[in-house]
C-alpha cells in the first residue's frame, strides 16, 4: 500500500482539482510533497541545482498532466513519483549527454534497478517523515544527518535530554507504523 | 567517527525483542534514504508559484533584464570604486560554538549594517578546521528549526582564515548559523544562535 495512503483520497482530488486549473489545489499538493520528490532528486542526482530543477519540471509536468490522472489506475502517491521520477531521470541523462569523455572502466554508480529501488525507498521514507508532527520530526532528521549527538540536539532545542529521547523513540515507532503501510 | 548515530543511543535498553526489532527497520530505511532536503529552497517555491500563472517572463524579456541588471551593476560599482567607499563597519559579532565533531574548531562572525540593497556584509574568521582536499569545502549556512535553509558562501581553510561573505536575507527568518562540509549529511561541525 502507498504511503500516502492515509491521505490518497485527498491527494486524488487534489490531482483532479489541478486537472481543472485549481491553483489552490496545485499549491497545496505542492506543499504536501515538494520535499520527497526534492529528497529523491537529490539522492538520486547528488546536486542540488539539477534536483531543484528537476523537481521544478516535476511539478510543471504535474500541472500539465493531471488531467490525464485517473484514480481507477493506482495511487495518487505511486503516479507523483512515476512523474518525479521521469522528471529526475531526464535531468540525469542530460549531463551524460553533456560529458565529452567516456571513462576508461566500468562506472561503480548503481545500476538502473538499484536506483529505482533507491529512489522508491527515499520516496516512501521521506513521505513518511513528512506526516510526523514537527516535534519529532525535527529530533530525526538532526540525530540522523546532521551528525549531532543527542545531548548537542537537546542544547540546540533547548530541550531537556529526556524529551529529545522521548521524541526520537516515539517518533521512529510512529514512522514504523507509516512505513508498514507502504509494504507491497 | 561515523557520521550515523549509534542505534542503541538513540533508542535506549529498554525495548521488547519486537519493540527492537521494528526500530531497528525503520532505522535501516532512513540510514539507506539519504537526508532530506531540508529546507525547500525559495527559488523553487516561486519557480512553482509560477507555474499556472499568466507568462511574463518571455526570453527576450529575461535576456534584456539580466542585460539591463548587469549594466546597472557595472555603473554603480563604478561609482563605488572611484569613491573608494570600501570600508566596512561591523556591528556585532558572533562566536561560533564546536560540536563534538569539532572541538578544538573555533569562528566568529563579524555582521556589518544591512547595506540599502538587502545584503548583510560578514566577515568569517575560522581557527582549527582541517584544510580539504581537492574540491572540497566549507560552507556556512543560516539554519530554520534544525534544518538547512539558506548559504552564504563557501570557503577553504588554511590555518587561521579570514572570509568576506554576504547575506541576502532577513536574519530574523532564521534561528542559527551553521558550518559544515559542502556535502550531502554533512555533520555540522560549528553552530551558533542568532
Amino acid at each position: 500500500m502507498p504511503v500516502a495512503m492515509a491521505t490518497a483520497e485527498s491527494d486524488s482530488r487534489l490531482i483532479e482539482r489541478v486537472g481543472r486549473g485549481d491553483r489552490d489545489a496545485f499549491e497545496q499538493l505542492y506543499r504536501r510533497f515538494a520535499r520527497p520528490v526534492l529528497a529523491m532528486a537529490v539522492r538520486q542526482l547528488g546536486d542540488h541545482g539539477r534536483a531543484e530543477d528537476a523537481a521544478q519540471e516535476t511539478f510543471a509536468a504535474v500541472w500539465r498532466s493531471a488531467r490525464s490522472y485517473r484514480s481507477e489506475r493506482g495511487s495518487a502517491s505511486a503516479w507523483l513519483y512515476a512523474v518525479a521520477r521521469h522528471a529526475i531521470i531526464d535531468r540525469a541523462r542530460q549531463r551524460r549527454e553533456q560529458a565529452a569523455e567516456i571513462p576508461d572502466e566500468a562506472s561503480a554508480d548503481a545500476g538502473p534497478d538499484q536506483r529505482a529501488e533507491e529512489s522508491w525507498l527515499t520516496w516512501r521514507v521521506h513521505a513518511a517523515l513528512e506526516q510526523l508532527p514537527e516535534r519529532e520530526r525535527a529530533v530525526i532528521e538532526l540525530a540522523y544527518w546532521s551528525g549531532l549527538s543527542q545531548a548537542e540536539i537537546a542544547s540546540y532545542l533547548d530541550v531537556p535530554l529526556g524529551t529529545v529521547k522521548t521524541r526520537t523513540r516515539t517518533g521512529l515507532a510512529r514512522l514504523s507504523g507509516l512505513l508498514d503501510e507502504v509494504r507491497e | 567517527m561515523s557520521d550515523q548515530p549509534d542505534f542503541r543511543e538513540l533508542v535506549g535498553e529498554e525495548l521488547t525483542p519486537e519493540e527492537e526489532l521494528e526500530l531497528a527497520r525503520v532505522d535501516a530505511m532512513l540510514r539507506a534514504a539519504g537526508p532530506p532536503p531540508a529546507e525547500i529552497p525559495g527559488s523553487l517555491t516561486r519557480a512553482v508559484e509560477r507555474i499556472g500563472a499568466p507568462r511574463i517572463w518571455t526570453r527576450r524579456r529575461v535576456v534584456l533584464a539580466v542585460a539591463l541588471a548587469a549594466a546597472l551593476a557595472a555603473v554603480f560599482f563604478g561609482i563605488g570604486r572611484w569613491t573608494g567607499n570600501d570600508s566596512t563597519h561591523y556591528r556585532a559579532a558572533v562566536q561560533m560554538q564546536p560540536t563534538g565533531r569539532s572541538p578544538n574548531a573555533s569562528a566568529l562572525i563579524k555582521l556589518g549594517e544591512r547595506e540599502p540593497s538587502g545584503n548583510w556584509k560578514l566577515e568569517l574568521q575560522v581557527d582549527g578546521l582541517p584544510p580539504l582536499s581537492g574540491d572540497h569545502y566549507y560552507v556556512l549556512w543560516l539554519a530554520k528549526d534544525g534544518k538547512y535553509a539558506a548559504t552564504c558562501g563557501s570557503f577553504k581553510v588554511q590555518g587561521h582564515t579570514v572570509v568576506d561573505m554576504n547575506a541576502s536575507y532577513r536574519l530574523s527568518d532564521y534561528d542559527a548559523w551553521v558550518i559544515s562540509e559542502a556535502r550531502a549529511n554533512a555533520p555540522w561541525l560549528l553552530t551558533a544562535r542568532i
